[in-house]
Formats: structure tokens, C-alpha cells, sequence
């Protein structure tokens, strides 16, 4: 009859077509818009800003992780990517984090950091060109600003 | 990392298992650990009926208040030295439940229990992340528990050390609208 019984862990498995395993955050990609921790059912993924560092942190902890695989969905510059990787096996929960920090930008009006520099970048390419200089304006200043300027964004 | 289970059992692992009011998913697949595909007790890694039998005690399920004097005295029962095999998202640190009222949290939470109920220290655990995981994945968990194969996941921290600068066309608000805005 033979052997039915992989060998595994000393032969490598292949793992299905479509198997969603370890996200992985791209730190160059990765501009810290929040769209994955919005969208991660478990809060796996979360954004926070450390404003005396002045940086925001991207933190995915595998432990709590599902592999829904909605971060990689709606990440607007496709920074998260599901990987077939399986073997996550760790010792300690320590080795189940992977952090991404950005620096922050600040709002040129009140100063207040409210967005990464990349994200306002980001943000300012996609903007139509005549609205581009909104983009490192908070949006309780643009609130505040006269409709002429938002509108026109004319300076 | 480079912790193992090698010195404390030399021999064979004997696993209880403990379901802590998780889905049945990890279960299931931890069923088909010791069924003879994957076969785990290539490893001498057996399941066994009665805590008092076991080194080892697999995990799954994200402890509900219901199951946590259950789970407390599983752990009373598995005699020391004990190590500790957490299988699934639920297990690892709360899943998807992880803020409910309804459940501890994960084995990260119930250690703190742990220590601050019984004064217990937490044993060696393996974090085997997954929902579920896969068979091999679990495989993998007691391997590197028991120092066949090294860990593959390690922490990674990236910081951007300094800011992609911002073109000139982006700064600059007109003062009086700055001044306009700040109410000064």
C-alpha cells in the first residue's frame, strides 16, 4: 500500500493555490493612511501616533491575526501583502510584531501633526492639481478656511 | 528564540488537549495532527486522556469566563514541568474575541491571571498564530518546541529614519488666512 505519511517538517509542503498565510507590511510601501486597521476584524492591525517621538506606529501582531485578508484589500498602496507563509511558530509573543514607523507631518496652519509626511504626499498626487496645497492642511483647518480658499485653493 | 523544550523532556511529548470555548476549528485540525497523515507521533508526541498523564498541554480556544476555572484546573492537574502548545489566533492573544467581557484574552492574559491569582509562573509556551492553523503549521509549533527545526518568525521594527521632503509647492498658507483660522 505504501506510505501515506508526509514528511514533513523535513520535506517542505506545498500549500494551496490561494492560501492566505503571514501578512506582511512593506516599510517602504507603506504610507500609514489606517485603511488596514480600520478594516482588520480582530484589531490585529493598529495605528497609533506617538506625538512626542512625532512618528506613527503600524503594528500588526500575528497573534491575534485571522488571515482574512482584508488589510491587503483595501491598503490604497498595496503595502500589505498576504504571503504563503505558514511556519509562524514563536517561542515568545514578542516575535509575533512587526512595527512600521513614519514620521508625522504637521499641519501648516495649527500645527497640530495629524498625518504622515508620506500619506500628504500621497494624498497631494492624487488631488487634482489646483488642490494639491490642501493636502497639509488639517481637515479642522480646511473646515475653518473660507470657502473661497477651498474651493479654489488659490493662494 | 533559541528556547526549547530538549532539556526539560528529553523523551516523548504527551499532549492533553484543552479546548477553552473556542470554534472547533483548531481542534479539528489538531485531530488531523495525530491522525496518520500528518502523524505526530513520529515525535513520540501522543495525545493523552488525563491531564495527570501529560507533559504538554495544547491550547485552543480563547478562554471564556465559563472555561477558565476548567482551564486553571487542567493546568493544576498537568504536573510540573509543563510546557504549553497555544494553537490559533484565539489561543495566541484573544482572536477575534480578544475585548470581549466574555473571555480572558489568550494565553497572554490568563498568565497575568495566573500570576496574580495562584502566584504561578507562566510555563514555556509556543505561539502557533493561524485560524486555524494548518496541520503542518501545529507540526511545526512542536518542532521547534522540541529543537528539530529552528523558528522561522522573528520580530521586525522598521523606522523611517528621516522624511521624504515635501515640495515647495505644498507649504505655504497664505498669513492672513493662517491668522484668519487661529482667531488671533
Amino acid at each position: 500500500m505504501g506510505v501515506v505519511t508526509e514528511r514533513y517538517p523535513y520535506e517542505p509542503v506545498e500549500v494551496p493555490e490561494g492560501f492566505r498565510g503571514k501578512p506582511v507590511i512593506d516599510p517602504e510601501r507603506c504610507v500609514g493612511c489606517g485603511a488596514c486597521a480600520n478594516a482588520c476584524p480582530p484589531n490585529a492591525l493598529t495605528v497609533e501616533d506617538d506625538l512626542e517621538a512625532g512618528v506613527r506606529r503600524v503594528k500588526l501582531f500575528l497573534g491575534r491575526c485571522i488571515f482574512c485578508g482584508r488589510c491587503q484589500d483595501v491598503c490604497p498602496v498595496e503595502a500589505v501583502k498576504l504571503t504563503k507563509e505558514f511556519e509562524l511558530s514563536a517561542m515568545s509573543a514578542e516575535d509575533l510584531y512587526q512595527v512600521v514607523e513614519l514620521r508625522l507631518a504637521k499641519c501648516l496652519v495649527c500645527g497640530r501633526a495629524f498625518t504622515t509626511v508620506r500619506l500628504a504626499l500621497e494624498t497631494a498626487r492624487r488631488l487634482p492639481e489646483d488642490q494639491r496645497r490642501l493636502a497639509l492642511i488639517c481637515p479642522e483647518c480646511r473646515e475653518r478656511m473660507s470657502s473661497h480658499l477651498i474651493s479654489y485653493a488659490r493662494w | 528564540m533559541g528556547r526549547n523544550c530538549v532539556k526539560l523532556f528529553r523523551r516523548s511529548l504527551w499532549v492533553f488537549h484543552v479546548n477553552s470555548g473556542g470554534c472547533n476549528g483548531c481542534d479539528i485540525e489538531l485531530l488531523n495532527v495525530f491522525a496518520p497523515y500528518q502523524d505526530t507521533e513520529r515525535f513520540g508526541v501522543k495525545l493523552v486522556g488525563s491531564p495527570r498523564h501529560a507533559d504538554a498541554i495544547a491550547l485552543t480556544g480563547p478562554i471564556t469566563r465559563e472555561a477558565l476555572p476548567r482551564v486553571v484546573r487542567a493546568f493544576q492537574a498537568v504536573p510540573d514541568p509543563k510546557v504549553v502548545i497555544a494553537i490559533g489566533s484565539c489561543a495566541c492573544g484573544g482572536g477575534i474575541w480578544y475585548d470581549s467581557h466574555a473571555v480572558v484574552g489568550g494565553v497572554g492574559k490568563f498568565y497575568e491571571l495566573l500570576r496574580e491569582r495562584y502566584g504561578v509562573e507562566p510555563p514555556l509556551t509556543v505561539y502557533v498564530p493561524g485560524c486555524p492553523p494548518k496541520p503542518e503549521a501545529i507540526i511545526h509549533g512542536i518542532c521547534v518546541l522540541r529543537g528539530v527545526v529552528k523558528q522561522k518568525q522573528v520580530a521586525s521594527y522598521y523606522t523611517e529614519e528621516k522624511a521624504p521632503e515635501i515640495p515647495k509647492e505644498l507649504l505655504g498658507v497664505p498669513s492672513f488666512e493662517v491668522r484668519r483660522v487661529r482667531g488671533v
